[in-house]
């Protein structure tokens, strides 16, 4: 052996079995850890971070079932397809459902983005005390927010706190204990320690905190408690932008970007398209909604208005008061199965204004897109109708700033409005105070419903629907106040009066199911309800075999999803879940 | 100091052929008990050598033919014999061809014979080193390479299916796809992709063409594989491609062409438009297109949609409208196509396929070379569907004086394959089945024919339109450089140290564009988008060895050392714009799109560092050890768990060299071995397992604060929740078997192994309330277990000399079994939206069940929906489910495991013939037992899930009152738990098939016409591929690729596999 072969046989042992110990420890790429984060700064990204799911995506089950939308539209929309309702609208769903785990999955993800936050918080050195008791504030109002939609939907769910952790194996918790009282405690500190305006338009402030703790009062029937509180919101109420509680002077300004964050806000989704993202952070929920096949399509046409509904909306001819107890006797004549190409007069009888912002129908213009033709913009009148929603869909003078590209909107979604304040007001006073507070409140929303600059007009040039509208109501539109009726007519009668009086002001806003839940035993029958609206609706659609005909609401079952099975399965400490089954389940 | 193979050589040469000289003497002697001579014996003398090296063999059998007479040729290689005047000798030696002579009267015959290939005495490449293969102890199936190129397929990979024992090649239908190996079944619910080592560098075997390779092996038990530790899990396949020889240039040139065609006739069994409507108004009645029975033409426009007859002003031609994006302008005009389109045939045209190889190499004993090129273009009969491969291989070796040898192997691989997404319940070819027949390929106006101009067409794309509008625009392009430099010293007699540093690189480039789908109800009015990706990988291996052997008395020892070191890293960028206003394909540039501009950028990075050794050990050619270890540090587990350690030991007893078998002549080789050891997974696992993250994206943190509704504020959350304590997945192997070689022409190989797979890595199935939205460490719990046997034979003959044959036959065999996952005890798998999950992965049973409710026949009357268990939705010609815990009830608790996708076993079977020039070729592949879901049923059978597609024929015999006798339920709208909305036997099918892959008929030029054209060889040859399939599965082919390893045998619309084709080659040298 030479040499030079000694020499490079030793140089290749020497390397062969010595390698640095640090060869083996790389840090991971694109991501931060804790110690990054735990500084007033990275506090508030995390902070931010529990905001961004209020828009439904961005995280597991983001899809448009699973988000913070509605499932459930209760009487007020089907998800219309060729396939017809889905086993949401009448209720045969299982308790294995995806979609169904998907929604617990994405609340509880959003439980965990905030407690994120909280769990942050004590490692925080650098920042204020009044700081940092903003920040606790808000990460809890919000955590209030993703628990009480876990309560409308589920009911018994189990407490997660930033105690919780993976590392503590301390994760095991059960669902039998009454979960209203911690949310009523996150709500309770979000309210005493919040501000009253915000730098951020977008962030809760105390007067959100306290609406949110008034709608988790409302849902535990505690009216006491609710009326008290809602008197001082009504009274001295602002926005986190410093506008005092008051209803918009037109009704449709809720509903569009151009207007949002206004006098009525009392918490709104902030909704953002064309802002670097596909769609990212517009609406998620109703990103699916909407015509198809004409201009505004984005999508799949989903979320058709019920006939009952549209019903629901007419007025009597001489007083402008709605048809409470017989709406249902005088059905509105419809264009289903009629073609757009064959005439077809919409109908000429006295009706709420506000169902043409919530409604598309044919002979109605729809928005600034043009007159609605019937069956041309829906997608399968033959199985789901021929309706389609309005208060998602963007106006087409705004249509570059505000459609996403793959059609969701950057229309707000108030989670709260003031009309919804007022409304619970009434009903408040009417368990707890007085007939003639509550019907004042009524009143106040349905003097703004009334007034005529805030209507549906008819364009100047119907082919050019861009041009702009004339004075003239689209529809023969009659409203008005209530005088007198509720003490005239009892209880009884006002309780309904606000019932029906909040289905159509916050037609489908996605609260409509959870209230039928709550009003149930107050002169008020969900099962009924439902079952009416199943045989009506599956009556009415041309698909002789439709799902409607298969639903059934079944008491003490449906007001709540079932726990999903999956986490039954994964929640079992020593072979024994945590978890147990919703009732009827 | 001699090479290693020298040495061996020489341990051979003058121990071993002295031993056989002793065999085959004792061999002829037992031949010769009882002989009687017959008359008219003249003598013949002469000597044999080996035609290799021109060394005298001694030991060699000489026999005449048609009786016993024989003798032996002595240790120079002479023999004596007495043969009759006219008779013929027949030279025989264990490891060389056989000859025949006549004698004719000649009264000295010298000859030489040629060692035979592939027989005992050859070296095998197994880990780091290589062995004979008469020594190996550990379970390694040596594929014939000879086999392997008479298949057709467009890589290594493919052509691999059915040539191994234990190996099982899924193969897909999409060019380049590739396939899926897997060896001795499903070890793991994620990755079971085993590792691939050419030349000493991982690589992939799908850019490897068949042509390129010298041999393959495939190490499948502990024994063999635990030197690759942590990566040798799913076994291992090693491959070595051609290098060069010393000698004169050589140039060989190979290539084919071939055509293939298009599965024949109605493969989805679909219904033509008359059919289709009547079925389609049971369902609906009065539905709005056929209310009038079949109309003329179909339009939509502003003013809605409709069906009408001619003459109609709706159909018009001046109503006409056509622009993109379609902003509801659009007025649509189709003919109804009265027949039925034949969407199939539409999107599935004959294609053909060509490879071109081109090899220059040579050498002389102090440099060795190759220098290749390679072509290969293979389109899809699904239209705009191709791979294209250009490859350069250049392998070069050094002798640098006597102790040190350099060489390279560099491979250059291009690629050229836009892919193709099948199997999917959206997109893709379940789209054929989604058009209806009335649909019309091309409108009034020539613009595609679809789903906007009309009412109630569903919202199916026009999969033709898709494919068409695709071929320009849609780019995946792929380089890859894979090599390695090696050098080599031996030193002190018995050493040698090998130091090799390898790269494989690759760069991958991939445009996709989307146009308006102006035609689709759908697409119609989405944007025109482009998205661009692009990624580059790179992974070093560094691997230093140092190895001991040698030879004293009895003993044969061999010792290696080694150390390895690999990186990996990988950047990734992503890019996508939309709204372009040309769609021209040179305009396509990321810089002009107008709208959702994203973009965003990837890293990824591991290190592994190993150490390991093996130590070979023979005693008496007759006793074998082998033992390995192994110790691998890995990046990806925690500090606690960075280490983990692979031992493995075999043992080896080579019966037939005992004294005691000696007079059974007709043994040419019996082994017995048994091997039991350790292997590794880190397969599935995230390089930042161990760490706790927060991450922040667009679309998932960030939020709109300000109320802009056109900008958003930054945001974190929790995106990765991580876990110390995981370590390794271990893989427990035993495997026990035999080699037996009998009279030199029959091979047989049986092995019996068990492989348990301890502490698998999972994704630790964690409950929302703690994981949210991030991701879950994995961790170590569950264990699968196969057992299976592995079995192969081969019998080599001849008829006389111009007439040999060979049959090969390999089966593999296992059985399946989930023995412990995390409670409760299962998991389920593959989703689909109608039924949910469809799949259990459940204790006791095999990998990826199919799971969910038995059908026991039909109701027939609402009286037998009465007298049955409760049943959510029963009515007559619904399914009635089984009651299987007898409460009166059909609940989950009734759901039950209804199919197993996993074969019993899959076999491969070769036949070789060769007449003269003449030779001719077959190889047959079969599976047994593997069952399939077949999804498409959810569109082809039910009308409730997707109302709007095409449907089967079936339904023409659909249950009605009338008709009883049918297994086909009633057609219907509605969906029902009792029909499409659960999970249940009636999608489950058998899909065992024999596939009768190739028969290929060769011709060889013979020498004398080639010395004319200056040929050294020629060969020409037809081929006939996929002759047949027998099978009694439904869909289009039953070989399905599946989805993940947790879901396999779901067919949601496969790119069929077994299509006919017509292939010529020729392969030439000079």
């Amino acid at each position: 052996m030479r040499p030079t072969d000694k020499l490079l046989v030793a140089g290749l042992l020497l390397f062969n079995f010595s390698c640095n110990e640090s060869y083996l420890e790389i840090e991971p790429f694109g991501s931060v850890s804790e110690t990054t984060l735990a500084n007033e700064r990275g506090v508030d990204l995390l902070l931010i971070g529990a905001y961004s799911l209020l828009d439904g995506g961005g995280t597991v089950g983001g899809n448009y079932l699973g988000g913070i939308g509605y499932l459930r539209g209760g009487d007020e929309v089907t998800v219309g397809t060729e396939s017809g309702q889905s086993p949401y609208n009448v209720f045969t769903y299982t308790e294995a459902d995806a979609n169904i785990e998907d929604k617990w999955k994405n609340l509880y993800s959003s439980v965990g983005r905030s407690n994120d936050v909280l769990r942050m918080l004590p490692k925080v050195t650098d920042a204020s005390p009044e700081k940092l008791l903003q920040v606790e504030a808000e990460a809890r109002f919000l955590r209030g927010v993703y628990y009480l939609y876990l309560a409308k939907f589920f009911r018994n769910v189990p407490w997660i706190d930033e105690s919780i952790t993976y590392a503590a194996k301390n994760y095991y918790i059960s669902n039998t204990s009454d979960i209203y009282p911690r949310i009523e405690a996150d709500f309770q500190f979000a309210a005493d320690n919040l501000t009253e305006t915000k730098s951020q338009v977008g962030r809760a402030n105390k007067w959100a905190a306290k609406s949110f703790l008034a709608k988790t009062y409302m849902f535990q029937n505690k009216f006491s408690e609710a009326k008290e509180l809602l008197d001082d919101i009504i009274a001295n109420g602002k926005t986190s932008n410093g506008l005092k509680y008051e209803l918009l002077d037109k009704y449709n300004d809720n509903f569009v970007a151009r207007s949002k964050n206004g006098s009525e806000a009392v918490f709104t989704v902030q909704m953002s398209v064309n802002d670097g993202t596909t769609n990212g952070n517009g609406n998620y929920m109703d990103r699916y909604n909407g015509t198809y096949g004409g201009p505004a399509t984005c999508c799949y046409g989903w979320g058709q208005p019920t006939f009952d509904l549209v019903d629901a909306f007419q007025t009597d001819a001489s007083t402008g008061l709605p048809l409470i107890d017989t709406y249902q006797l005088t059905p509105i004549p419809h264009d289903n199965g009629i073609e757009s190409s064959q005439p077809f007069t919409p109908y000429q009888g006295t009706l709420d204004p506000r169902l043409d912002w919530n409604v598309g129908r044919r002979g109605i213009p729809y928005r600034d897109w043009g007159v609605h033709p019937g069956k041309a913009w829906v997608r399968n009148q033959f199985n789901s109708g021929p309706y389609n929603v309005i208060k998602n869909i963007v106006e087409q003078a705004r249509k570059d700033t505000d459609m996403g590209t793959d059609g969701a909107s950057n229309n707000p979604y108030s989670m709260i409005r003031f009309a919804d304040v007022l409304l619970w007001a009434a009903e408040a006073e009417i368990e707890v105070g007085s007939l003639a507070k509550a019907e004042e409140y009524v009143n106040r929303v349905r003097l703004r419903a009334a007034n005529p600059d805030g209507w549906v007009k008819t364009y100047v040039d119907p082919s050019n629907p861009l041009a702009g509208f004339t004075d003239t109501p689209a529809a023969n539109y009659k409203i008005s106040p209530y005088s007198g009726h509720f003490l005239a007519n009892g209880k009884a009668f006002a309780r309904k009066a606000v019932y029906f009086e909040r289905r159509l002001e916050l037609a489908l806003e996605h609260h409509r199911f959870f209230d039928m839940v709550r009003y149930t035993g107050r002169d008020f029958d969900i099962l009924e309800k439902m079952n009416w609206l199943m045989g009506r609706e599956g009556d009415e659609i041309l698909n002789q075999s439709n799902n409607w005909k298969s639903g059934e609401f079944v008491r003490n079952k449906h007001e709540y999803f079932p726990i999903p099975l999956g986490q039954i399965d994964l929640s079992r400490a020593d072979g024994v879940s945590v978890l147990e089954q919703n009732p009827g389940y | 100091m001699k090479t290693k193979s020298q040495s061996i050589e020489k341990f051979s040469k003058s121990d071993v052929f002295l031993v056989r000289k002793i065999f085959t003497v004792t061999l002829f002697l037992s031949l010769l008990s009882g002989i009687g001579y017959s008359q008219n014996l003249v003598p013949v003398k002469g000597n044999v050598r080996s035609g290799d090296d021109g060394s005298s063999l001694p030991g060699v059998t000489v026999v005449v033919k048609g009786s016993n007479t024989g003798s032996v040729t002595d240790f120079d290689g002479n023999y004596a014999i007495q043969v009759p005047a006219d008779g013929t000798l027949i030279f025989s030696f264990i490891g060389y061809g056989t000859k025949e002579v006549h004698v004719n009267s000649s009264s000295v015959i010298d000859l030489e014979l040629f060692a035979d290939a592939a027989l005992l005495d050859e070296f095998v490449v197994t880990g780091y080193s290589s062995q004979q293969r008469k020594n190996i102890t550990g379970s390694v199936a040596v594929v014939d390479t000879d086999n392997l190129k008479r298949v057709p397929a467009g890589s290594a990979q493919e052509a691999l299916q059915g040539m191994a024992s234990g190996v099982n090649v899924i193969k897909s239908g999409v060019p380049g796809a590739g396939g899926k190996i897997t060896i001795r079944g499903m070890t793991s619910f994620g990755n079971t992709d085993p590792l691939v080592i050419v030349d000493g560098i991982e690589q992939n075997l799908n850019n490897i063409s068949a042509q390129e390779i010298e041999s393959i092996q495939v190490l499948k038990d502990a024994g063999s594989a635990s030197i690759y530790g942590v990566r040798g899990a799913n076994g291992v396949i090693l491959v070595t491609t051609k290098k060069g020889k010393s000698g004169t240039p050589s140039i060989s040139y190979d290539a084919t062409y071939g055509m293939i065609h298009p599965l024949p006739g109605n493969p989805f069994n679909l219904l033509n438009s008359e059919e289709y409507m009547d079925v389609y108004n049971q369902a609906f009645p009065n539905n709005d297109r056929f209310m009038n029975g079949m109309p003329d033409f179909m339009y939509r426009g502003p003013s809605g949609a409709g069906v009408a007859f001619a003459g109609d002003p709706a159909v018009d031609p001046s109503n006409y409208f056509y622009a993109s994006p379609n902003r509801g302008q659009n007025y649509l005009i189709q003919e109804v196509n009265k027949e039925g389109t034949d969407w199939f045939h539409a999107l599935f045209k004959k294609a053909p396929s060509t490879e071109h190889n081109l090899s220059v190499s040579g050498g002389t004993d102090k440099s060795k070379y190759l220098f290749s090129l390679g072509y290969m273009h293979q389109e899809g009969t699904l239209i705009e569907t191709y791979v294209k491969r250009y490859s350069a291989r250049v392998n070069t070796e050094f002798q640098l004086g006597n102790h040190i040898k350099i060489g390279e192997n560099l491979n250059i691989i291009y690629r050229q394959n836009p892919g193709f997404g099948e199997n999917s319940d959206f997109g893709g070819i379940v789209e054929a089945i989604k058009m209806q027949p009335i649909v019309p390929l091309k409108d009034i106006m020539g613009n595609w024919g679809g789903t906007f101009g009309g009412p109630g067409l569903g919202d199916g794309n026009n999969p033709i339109a898709v494919q068409s509008r695709n071929r320009k625009n849609d780019v995946l392009n792929e380089w890859h450089i894979i090599g390695n430099a090696y050098a080599e010293v031996e030193f002190l007699e018995n050493f040698t140290a090998r130091t090799s540093i390898g790269y494989n690189i690759s760069n991958f480039y991939n445009q996709d564009f989307n146009t308006t789908q102006v035609e689709n109800v759908q697409g119609n009015n989405s944007e025109n988008s482009l998205s661009i990706n692009s990624s580059y990988d790179s992974r070093m291996t560094f691997t230093n060895i140092l190895s001991y052997m040698n030879v004293f008395g009895n003993h044969s020892i061999e010792v290696l050392a080694g150390s390895e070191a690999i990186e990996y890293t990988g950047r990734g960028l992503n890019a996508s714009r939309q709204r372009y206003f040309s769609e021209d394909f040179n305009f396509l540039i990321l810089g002009n799109g107008t709208d959702a501009i994203a973009n965003s950028s990837s890293i990824n990075g591991s290190n592994l560092f190993s150490l390991f050794g093996r130590l070979d050990y023979i005693y008496d050619e007759k006793y074998l050890l082998g033992a390995t270890l192994r110790r691998d540090g890995s990046s990806v587990f925690g500090p606690e768990q960075r280490y983990g350690v692979f031992p493995s030991i075999s043992l080896g007893w080579r019966v037939s060299e005992e004294s005691f078998m000696q007079n059974m002549i007709w043994l040419s080789d019996l082994k017995l071995k048994g091997s039991y050891g350790v292997l590794g997974s880190q397969n599935n696992i995230s390089a930042v397992n161990a760490f706790s993250l927060y991450g922040s994206g667009m679309t998932s943190t960030y939020y709109d604060i300000t109320g802009s509704s056109n900008s958003i504020v930054q945001g974190f959350a929790t995106n990765r929740i991580g876990n110390l304590a995981t370590g390794w997945e271990e893989n427990v192997v035993s495997n026990v078997g035999f080699d037996v070689s009998v009279l030199n022409a029959l091979e047989v190989s049986v092995e019996y192994y068990k492989k348990r797979i301890n502490g698998l890595l999972f994704t630790e199935p964690l409950p929302a309330v703690v994981i949210g939205g991030a991701s879950a460490p994995s961790v170590n719990i569950g264990d699968i277990q196969n057992t299976g046997i592995d079995a192969s034979l081969t019998y080599r003959g001849k008829i006389d000399n111009d007439f040999n044959y060979s049959i090969g036959a390999n089966i593999a065999n296992y059985k399946n079994e989930v023995v412990n996952i995390p409670d409760p005890g299962y998991f389920f798998s593959g989703s689909h939206q109608a039924l949910g999950s469809m799949v259990r992965n459940e204790e006791g049973h095999p990998v990826s069940s199919f799971y969910g409710y038995n059908v026991i026949g039909l109701f027939n009357s609402q009286a037998e929906v009465d007298a049955a268990p409760t049943q959510t939705g029963a009515a007559p010609g619904r399914f009635k489910y089984q009651d299987l815990d007898g409460d009166g009830e059909i609940t989950p608790d009734d759901r039950t495991h209804l199919g197993d996708p996993n074969p019993d076993f899959t076999y491969g079977i070769n036949l070789n013939l060769t007449y003269k020039n003449f030779d001719l070729s077959a190889f047959l592949y079969g599976s047994q037992g593997n069952d399939i879901f077949n999804l498409t049923k959810t569109y082809t059978h039910f009308m409730a899930y997707y109302p709007t597609t095409n449907l089967s024929k079936d339904l023409l015999n659909a249950w009605t009152p009338e008709n009883q006798n049918t297994h086909i339920p009633i057609v219907e709208a509605q969906g029902s738990f009792s029909s499409t909305m659960a999970p249940n036997s009636f999608y489950v099918e058998d899909g065992s098939f024999l596939k009768f892959r190739s028969l290929m008929l060769g011709y060889t030029v013979s020498a004398s016409v080639l010395e004319r054209i200056r040929l050294s060889r020629l060969r020409i040859f037809a081929q006939a591929e996929n002759l047949f399939t027998l099978t009694k599965y439904s869909g289009l082919d039953p070989e399905i690729i599946g989805g993940s390893t947790s879901a396999l045998g779901l067919d949601r619309g496969s790119y069929p596999n077994n299509e006919m084709g017509l292939i010529f080659g020729l392969s030439a040298s000079f």
